[in-house]
């Protein structure tokens, strides 16, 4: 084995570590809340996050998880779930923002329905799909240009707080009746 | 009841006046099934005291619908016993000035079921809705009436209140109807009274009149008067 090939296994036990440390984390955050109702979208990073609910401890009894076909469903449908009272919680990647944002601005922002969403970052660091940055490094000006309140979890905050900060992040949301939206960088960045 | 944007809230506030257990969508086009999937969800068959079920209803379009079309892919992988959903299919887009949909080209009826809902039926006639409405608000859900109907439109006005406010209305109700088993005040009742469906005339009526009836049909079926 070369000493680049070495450095190079080194580098993805590292980002394999970091993916999983944070995975917990985000896990631990949306356990605190309990949500009733888990909605997610397929996400290669959110790979340990969605087995966690749909297969794993976090598929347990009372709660529904399910998968929505497109964000902007899971928005609607997490709307009627928040007015009957319920818990949802909507986990996707960013790269679906785009789809989201009518539905979005439609129903719980304009209805002042709170709204938690747990969204990976894609395409900054470490990304290794070649055109995927093209809409996730506008996640943030799409969100600002939306009004959508959002907060980022990335290597600046310690990973130990990640957890308290979805929760708070939860709170937030029905303490401001809107949409909140997490966004978690899983990559190491 | 889950209304869709357009003429489909505005008439169905022309005829049946505003009631709490309407939740009015103003501008979500295509996500009108999907407000009354999570309701479903959400409510379960958990109904008032009483005892009785729930059932959600959403009215919406051909348009809208074709839209969010997923959404009877997630309805049906899910089913949710208490949804109804009325499809009021006149191929076009009547608010935007009347451009054509695909509807006339798709069976939704088959579509709904081959994405595994409990029941779906077309509906031509007046007699042929009081029958599927009462088989759909009996039967063991999810259920899709495809109600085939003209332009026609009733004279209505912009709805235009604060969208706060209509949550917040109708959030109200469904806490009211938790809390007690008496009738709230301003619910569903409040504003007209005519007669169960069964007994509404079918025949020798004009379009306007048969989708006054399809409103009435509708806003005053036993679930919705409770």
């Amino acid at each position: 084995m070369s000493g680049g090939s070495a450095v190079a296994e080194d580098k993805r036990e590292t980002d394999q570590s970091i993916l999983e440390r944070r995975s917990e984390a985000i896990i631990s955050g949306i356990e605190a809340i309990d949500p009733d109702h888990v909605l997610h979208l397929a996400s290669s990073t959110l790979k340990i996050v969605l087995s966690h609910f749909i297969e794993g401890p976090g598929a347990r009894p009372g709660r529904r998880v399910f998968a929505m076909p497109r964000e902007e469903e899971g928005v609607a449908i997490a709307a009627g779930l928040e007015l009957a009272g319920a818990r949802p919680v909507l986990i996707f990647q960013d790269n679906g923002i785009g789809n989201l944002l009518t539905a979005l601005l439609t129903l719980p922002q304009p209805y002042h329905l709170p709204l938690l969403a747990v969204v990976s970052r894609r395409g900054g660091l470490g990304e290794y799909n070649s055109m995927i940055h093209t809409i996730s490094e506008r996640t943030e000006a799409l969100l600002d240009a939306a009004g959508i309140r959002w907060f980022q979890l990335d290597v600046r905050t310690p990973v130990e707080r990640w957890a308290a900060e979805i929760k708070r992040a939860w709170a937030f949301a029905r303490a401001t009746h809107r949409p909140v939206f997490v966004l978690v960088n899983l990559m190491g960045s | 009841m889950v209304l869709s944007l357009g003429g489909i809230s505005r008439e169905m506030l022309a005829v049946a006046g505003r009631k709490g257990n309407q939740f009015i969508s103003l501008d979500a086009m295509g996500q009108t099934i999907s407000v009354a999937l999570g309701l479903a969800l959400g409510l379960g068959r958990r109904g008032p005291k009483d005892g009785s079920a729930d059932k959600v209803i959403a009215i919406e379009g051909d348009g809208s619908l074709l839209m969010g079309l997923s959404v009877l892919s997630t309805v049906g992988h899910l089913k949710p016993a208490g949804l109804v959903v009325y499809v009021l299919d006149n191929g076009v887009y009547l608010a935007t000035g009347g451009q054509p949909t695909a509807s006339a080209d798709i069976d939704l009826v088959a579509v709904a079921k081959g994405c595994n809902w409990s029941g779906a039926r077309d509906v031509r006639t007046a007699g042929e809705l009081a029958a599927a409405t009462e088989w759909a608000l009996t039967a063991e859900g999810p259920n899709l009436i495809r109600v085939h109907i003209g332009t026609a439109q009733l004279p209505a006005e912009y709805f235009l209140e604060d969208p706060a406010i209509l949550a917040e209305d109708f959030r109200r109700w469904l806490r009211s109807r938790e809390t007690t088993t008496a009738e709230p005040s301003g619910s569903a009742d409040a504003v007209v009274s005519v007669p169960p469906p069964a007994k509404i005339p079918v025949r020798g009526v004009s379009n306007s009149k048969r989708k006054r009836i399809l409103w009435l049909c509708i806003a005053l079926s036993p679930h919705q008067r409770r």
